[in-house]
């Protein structure tokens, strides 16, 4: 218990005020004395003083009287006063003996003994007067409860103090431990493999509470990357079942029937054809992971957008063409970003390409590249297609979804959440909007430090070198 | 052409020699990297196909970096299942001329190759081109056929000069795609052909002879030779 990080939290603050306890009392008690003596010593000699003036004008006997006459009236312990001869005997007051203290003038402490009874130690005055002596005092009896009262008052103090401390700590341990609890209870659950868990976030503003929230987060992120990777999975497996499937009842076909030479090539061309209609799926996916493991954002240079879309959209152009549709670019001058030069223009490619496969014959395509006033740079692809309906649109991000409008279309359903993930890689996500007709697709990618173009860079993305664009 | 095979999976090798011998290339094929390593620095080649994984403890671009640092310049393609861009760049960087992925088609392997030894005897690019009665002069970017001027767009000028410069060859979509539009992904569409049959109507519609070909499962070839090489 003691390792507890409360616990030794909350003695460490007891020590502490334990120190400042003591540090406040010692010199109280310190100016507490000195006020006492210092008092005392003066009313001694006052006291010494007046007896003296008796001396001096009634002699011995009239002083004698005096004190006799006094020690009778005074309650016994309180004043302490003697009157001896030079070999020190008493000859008046309520002293039986000279106590242990010199008989020169001056201020002592006197031990206990004989005389009245039972006092230990007192603060006496000693005058000379002619042969005699005078002691005048008090025993500090008196002054012992209150000193006690200062003692005990300190020690209580001190008790209260520690237990208090003890107790938050336990307190604070318990609170504290209850909250680790319920938070180690849901990550064990979350640890075996119950993901919809969450810590607890009481309505409280405190460290536990801020940190539970942003594991919360993580929690919610966590949760969504392996959802995918479910997703992944499963239509992996039935995005690849089926080629798979048709490749290998092809291939057993061949064997069963025997077919003639030609029929059997044909059967095997398409088998390849399968197998091709595979890996391109796969390379697909492969270039998805690698996008969504953020290992390509080391490899930002400086793009121009406009160019990449200037080439795009002429890479399309015939096949537009063919079906009368106008495709066109509005974008002016050189837009730079920071950016994956390769992703960015496949993402331009796939959004094209989705455009081109639902517009209609003689329709339109726009794809604009605009640098926005707070310097991102939008990238948008509208048609005038179908659209998508607002229940679709989440939905056609996802891998592998295909609408029901793309079935007997070409492709393996990977186009959009290709072009989404390298809006994330760059930043933002894809947005799908409503045209009236048709649907428009962007991203942005944020104002960020452009680099110089790099040329260099430019082959280190490993394109041969017959392959590299002119540097015009 | 002469060409060394460095490959330890046998199905992949047998296949990969038997399609070159059908080509017309003698092939020399060592299935580890020491033995690659001997050939390749030890006899004369005009291409070198380069598995990157290899068994034994030197790998494919080990034995490039050894080669590029003695100063031999063969052309090298590199052949690796690793498809990553950052794999691809580390390939080209020890010193690969080419890089292609597993599993590939053969004719892909074939027009990559023929390329790359094209490109290792030199390139002019300042002498004009000429295949059957189309000529190209890439300085003053005219092209003729015969005695008639064609006039081409920026990019279909691109198109055909690669076309041309790899004459008599077979030149694959991923070829085109990669060296006339700096395209290093799938678009997965037939844009590829449109664009072709759109050139194929300036420069063949009106000749008796087409001298733009589509090789069938491979890709395009610009050749003045009869029919289609096999």
């Amino acid at each position: 218990m003691f390792r507890s990080s409360a616990v030794s939290l909350a003695l460490g603050y007891t020590l502490v005020g334990v120190v400042a306890l003591v540090l406040f009392a010692a010199p109280l008690w310190y100016a507490w004395q000195g006020i006492f003596g210092e008092g005392r010593a003066e009313i001694f000699q006052a006291d010494s003083q007046q007896l003296a003036d008796i001396f001096r004008r009634e002699g011995p006997e009239g002083l004698k009287n005096f004190i006799d006459a006094r020690v009778r009236m005074q309650i016994p312990g309180d004043r302490i006063l003697l009157l001896a001869d030079a070999s020190r005997h008493r000859v008046a007051g309520n002293l039986s003996a000279w106590p242990d203290v010199p008989t020169t003038p001056g201020n002592y402490v006197a031990r206990g003994g004989e005389g009245i009874e039972g006092f230990q130690t007192a603060l006496v005055h000693v005058a000379s007067l002619g042969r005699y002596s005078l002691l005048v005092g008090r025993d500090n009896r008196l002054l012992a409860p209150l000193e006690r009262r200062f003692w005990y008052c300190l020690a209580g103090a001190l008790t209260v103090l520690v237990i208090a401390g003890l107790l938050v700590g336990v307190i604070t341990r318990r609170a504290l431990m209850s909250r680790v609890e319920s938070i180690r209870q849901t990550v064990s659950a979350i640890i075996d493999g119950d993901l919809t868990h969450r810590l607890p976030t009481p309505l409280s503003d405190d460290e536990l509470n801020t940190l539970s929230l942003t594991i919360n987060r993580m929690l919610e992120q966590i949760e969504l990357l392996v959802h995918g990777v479910l997703n992944v999975s499963n239509a992996i497996a039935h995005d690849l079942r089926t080629p798979l499937a048709e490749l290998r009842s092809r291939l057993e076909e061949i064997s069963l029937i025997k077919p003639s030479r030609e029929a059997a090539f044909a059967e095997i061309d398409g088998a390849v054809a399968d197998v091709d209609r595979v890996i391109r799926i796969f390379d697909a996916l492969l270039r998805l992971a690698e996008i969504d493991a953020g290992v390509r954002r080391s490899g930002f240079v400086a793009v121009d957008v406009a160019d990449l879309a200037a080439t795009a959209v002429e890479f399309y152009a015939p096949a537009a063409e063919l079906r009368k549709i106008d495709l066109c670019l509005l974008c002016e001058g050189p837009v730079r970003v920071a950016g994956d030069p390769v992703l960015l223009a496949q993402a331009l490619s796939n959004l094209i390409d989705n455009s081109l496969k639902y517009a209609p014959d003689k329709g339109r395509i726009e794809v604009a590249v605009r640098r926005r006033p707070d310097g991102a740079v939008e990238i948008a692809v509208g048609d005038d297609g179908p659209g998508i309906s607002d229940a679709e649109k989440p939905k056609v991000v996802e891998r592998f979804y295909r609408g029901d409008g793309s079935r007997g279309t070409p492709g393996v359903g990977l186009g959009l959440s290709l072009v989404q993930a390298v809006a994330k890689l760059h930043g933002s996500s894809l947005q799908l909007s409503d045209r009236h007709p048709g649907l428009q697709a962007c991203f942005t990618i944020a104002a960020g430090p452009v680099a110089p173009p790099a040329p260099v860079a430019d082959s280190d993305r490993g394109m041969p070198a017959a392959g590299r664009r002119a540097m015009a | 052409m002469k060409i060394l095979l460095v490959e330890d999976n046998e199905r992949v090798s047998q296949f990969v020699i038997k399609g070159l011998q059908e080509a017309g290339h003698t092939t020399d094929h060592a299935a580890s990297g020491k033995d690659g390593m001997f050939l390749a620095a030890s006899e004369p080649y005009d291409v070198i196909v380069m598995d990157r994984m290899l068994p034994g403890e030197i790998d494919g671009l080990a034995i490039i970096e050894v080669l590029r640092k003695a100063g031999k310049r063969t052309p090298i393609l590199i052949l690796s299942a690793l498809s990553d861009v950052d794999d691809r760049i580390r390939g080209l960087r020890s010193g690969g001329d080419d890089y292609l992925t597993k599993p590939f088609a053969f004719g892909e392997l074939l027009a990559r190759l023929d390329a790359l030894h094209r490109r290792a005897q030199g390139v002019n690019h300042e002498t004009p081109l000429t295949v059957g009665n189309l000529h190209m002069d890439p300085m003053t970017r005219k092209v003729t056929r015969g005695d008639r001027q064609i006039a081409l767009q920026p990019r279909e000028f691109k198109l055909l000069e690669y076309l041309m410069r790899h004459a008599d060859q077979v030149v694959t979509r991923t070829m085109l795609l990669e060296n006339v539009w700096d395209y290093h992904f799938d678009p997965q569409t037939n844009v590829v052909d449109v664009h072709i049959s759109k050139l194929r109507q300036k420069i063949d519609a009106e000749f008796e002879r087409p001298l733009l070909r589509t090789v069938r499962n491979a890709g395009y070839m610009v050749t003045a030779a009869e029919g289609t090489r096999p």
